[in-house]
């Protein structure tokens, strides 16, 4: 590394460690702010969660099963602003980051439901390095179709050949879903013919007489 | 001078007449053979409509009592009834005396071979798709406001429309009442100079004051079904019924409700229909608390471009009261939503917007000169009526899917700049979001199989 390549990186690491310590307190705050029982505090915590950023989303996606619903919700919500904010344009480190915590939150031992959650937030922002571990979760039965739709969304041709690859050694019950994925995204699937206007569900209410 | 309402009689032996004529020119598909079997107005039983109803909650009632009149008459068939939540089904059953087939899944309708029509009063997440398979299964459509979801349920729905050419007619019927027909017809006859900016009013989306944890569904409720092509998650009994309007997935708050409404009659007074805004900024304030999370306050800046126009949605925004108070009273007039037309010499309130619409006494009463412009008008002023004529005759309906599109992505795309928290650009032509990779993801939301486009 010749030296002003260095300088630039010794600079970008500590402007790095400046701003997690600047974070810090921000994150604590905000966090205990979620886990507030008064909306009035709750709400604007979670409204205005977006400029915390990638370090908050390891302690809210930890809320995500929180036994106060309204507490759990919150987080979700602020977890949502971070994303949003994150993904504006032109601040691509900080969507890398935000996507980078939400993918190691994905890798802990969580709920479905809180998994589920985290996947369509990675639906928004998630990149290549996302479709990997994505893609892992299509043979979960409980989070299949999620990182199906998840996969579906992402742009770019790794989450194409993710789908492909999953088709091929898909069950028989998730194969029309990966091919319906697949044709959303332009591709050309033989076979699997689409299920959408095959009826499935009967009333029990009767015709009167 | 305004046309007078045709009697809906004679109107049937005209449109008879029309059917004729348009069937030289090369649309007869449009026309189930079994009505066109009559060449003068009323047909035999066998002959009618045959018309099926999916979703009976407030709207899906409203327009099943409707159907019902006109069974009555001898103008139609009520076939088939369908709703994921049995009770509702069963009260149904009982209002078509015994003569309509119930449902729960809407995809036996449209195996049937015999439905001509359906209508689709579902929530707002479930329109798309019952749009596009039914057009994709032959049938004529009346789906209720707003039309799509998405930009990209927007998008199918044309594709499905035009390529079965099917009559669809989307559900903001403001644009077929007799105020709304006087207010256009002073609009585009220039009366107010240049419109330069529409500011609509509509007070504030409610917040969830009652907040509940997620619990087992009913068992008259198919909750799979009822969430259809939304991502899966646990029965809340405060998703449903009626108040599914306020969350952003599954109704999208007022902008939607009833800026599918407002908006409508904005686009079509202004003829801008087949335009767009090319930018979008909304600034609001959300619930703080419970599961709803449409903005209960907002104010969203729709910019127009060649021509040049601002629309404004406001809520609760600037309300003008309506002036005759004696008639307000009299006749339920909802003044907290409208809009008002400024133009470069004058200014025009129009109150409501859906079922009613009144506008200002100087519009009720102007009569075009001889070679003004004329503007459309639903027969008889009934926007279920204006359907069957599009149906009969091939003509565009009222609020076709190209314009129930145009005005639902206003909606989606004033909440998309609120969740997304900053200003969107929009390329009206191509019907896309410019520069803003994340916001472009959300003109979609890939649906759960396999309720799918």
């Amino acid at each position: 590394m010749n030296t002003p390549n260095f300088l630039a990186a010794a600079s970008a690491g500590f402007a790095a460690t400046l701003t997690q310590a600047a974070d810090a307190p921000a994150v604590s705050r905000l966090v205990a702010e979620i886990q507030s029982i008064d909306d009035k505090v709750r709400g604007p915590a979670w409204q205005n969660a977006g400029p915390v950023g990638a370090p908050a989303v390891k302690p809210l996606a930890g809320l995500l099963t929180h036994a106060d619903f309204e507490i759990a919700r919150s987080a979700k919500r602020a977890l949502y602003q971070i994303v949003r904010h994150a993904g504006r344009p032109g601040s691509e480190k900080a969507a890398g980051a935000v996507e980078r915590e939400l993918l190691a939150a994905l890798a802990a031992d969580r709920t479905a439901a809180a998994k589920r959650d985290l996947l369509w937030m990675l639906s928004e922002i998630g990149g290549s390095g996302a479709v990997s571990p994505i893609a892992a979760l299509l043979t979960d039965v409980e989070l299949r179709e999620d990182a199906r739709c998840v996969l579906q969304r992402i742009p770019g041709s790794k989450p194409i050949g993710a789908l492909k690859k999953a088709l091929a050694k898909a069950p028989a019950d998730f194969q029309a879903a990966l091919a319906d994925a697949l044709r959303a995204r332009g591709q050309k699937v033989r076979g699997h013919p689409s299920l959408k206007l095959a009826p499935t569900k009967q009333t029990s209410v009767k015709a009167e007489a | 001078m305004a046309s007078q309402p045709i009697p809906r009689r004679v109107f049937l032996q005209r449109s008879g007449a029309a059917v004729i004529g348009a069937s030289v020119f090369g649309f007869p598909q449009l026309i189930p053979s079994r009505v066109l079997g009559q060449a003068n107005g009323q047909p035999g039983a066998k002959d009618r409509l045959n018309v099926a109803h999916i979703g009976l909650g407030s709207m899906g009632n409203a327009h099943l009592g409707y159907m019902l009149a006109r069974q009555s008459l001898g103008d139609l068939n009520v076939v088939a009834v369908c709703d994921v939540d049995d009770r509702r089904l069963a009260t149904a059953v009982k209002s078509c005396g015994g003569m309509a087939t119930p449902y729960r899944d809407y995809r036996y309708i449209l195996e049937r071979k015999d439905v001509d029509a359906v209508v689709i009063a579902t929530p707002d997440h479930w329109h798309a798709c019952q749009t596009v398979h039914a057009c994709e299964s032959g049938k004529h459509v009346y789906v209720e406001k707003p039309a799509c979801g998405t930009i990209e349920e927007g998008k199918a729905m044309v594709r499905a429309a035009r390529s079965a050419k099917v009559a669809v007619q989307v559900g903001s019927q403001g644009r077929s009442q007799r105020e709304a027909f006087y207010a256009h017809q002073y609009i585009a006859n220039g009366m107010l100079g240049r419109v330069h900016t529409v500011k609509c009013w509509h007070y504030a989306s409610p917040s969830d004051d009652n907040a509940l944890p997620d619990s087992e569904p009913p068992p008259e409720l198919d909750w799979d079904l009822w969430l259809g092509p939304l991502p899966w998650r646990p029965y809340n009994r405060r998703y449903l019924h009626g108040v599914f309007r306020w969350m952003l997935e599954s109704g999208g708050g007022q902008i939607r409700d009833r800026g599918a409404h407002v908006m409508s009659n904005a686009l079509h007074f202004m003829g801008a229909d087949h335009t767009g805004p090319v930018t979008i900024e909304t600034k609001g304030r959300v619930p703080t608390k419970g599961l709803w999370d449409s903005a209960i306050d907002m104010e969203v800046t729709y910019q127009f471009k060649k021509p040049d126009w601002t629309l404004i949605w406001a809520q609760p925004g600037e309300m003008v009261p309506y002036p005759d108070r004696q008639k307000l009273k009299n006749e339920g007039i909802r003044e907290g939503y409208g809009a008002v037309y400024y133009g470069d010499k004058d200014k025009l309130v129009v109150w409501v917007g859906d079922g009613q619409v009144y506008t200002e006494r100087k519009a009720i009463e102007y009569r075009p000169p001889a070679g003004g412009v004329k503007v459309p008008q639903s027969p008889d002023f009934d926007h279920h009526e204006d359907w069957f004529e599009g149906i009969k005759t091939g003509r565009k309906t009222m609020m076709n899917i190209e314009a129930g599109v145009a005005t639902s992505f206003l909606c989606v795309l004033g909440n998309l700049s609120l969740v997304c928290g900053r200003k969107l650009k929009w390329d009206p032509v191509k019907q896309e979001i410019v520069g803003d990779e994340q916001a472009r993801r959300l003109m979609s939301r890939p649906q759960r199989y396999p309720y799918v486009l």
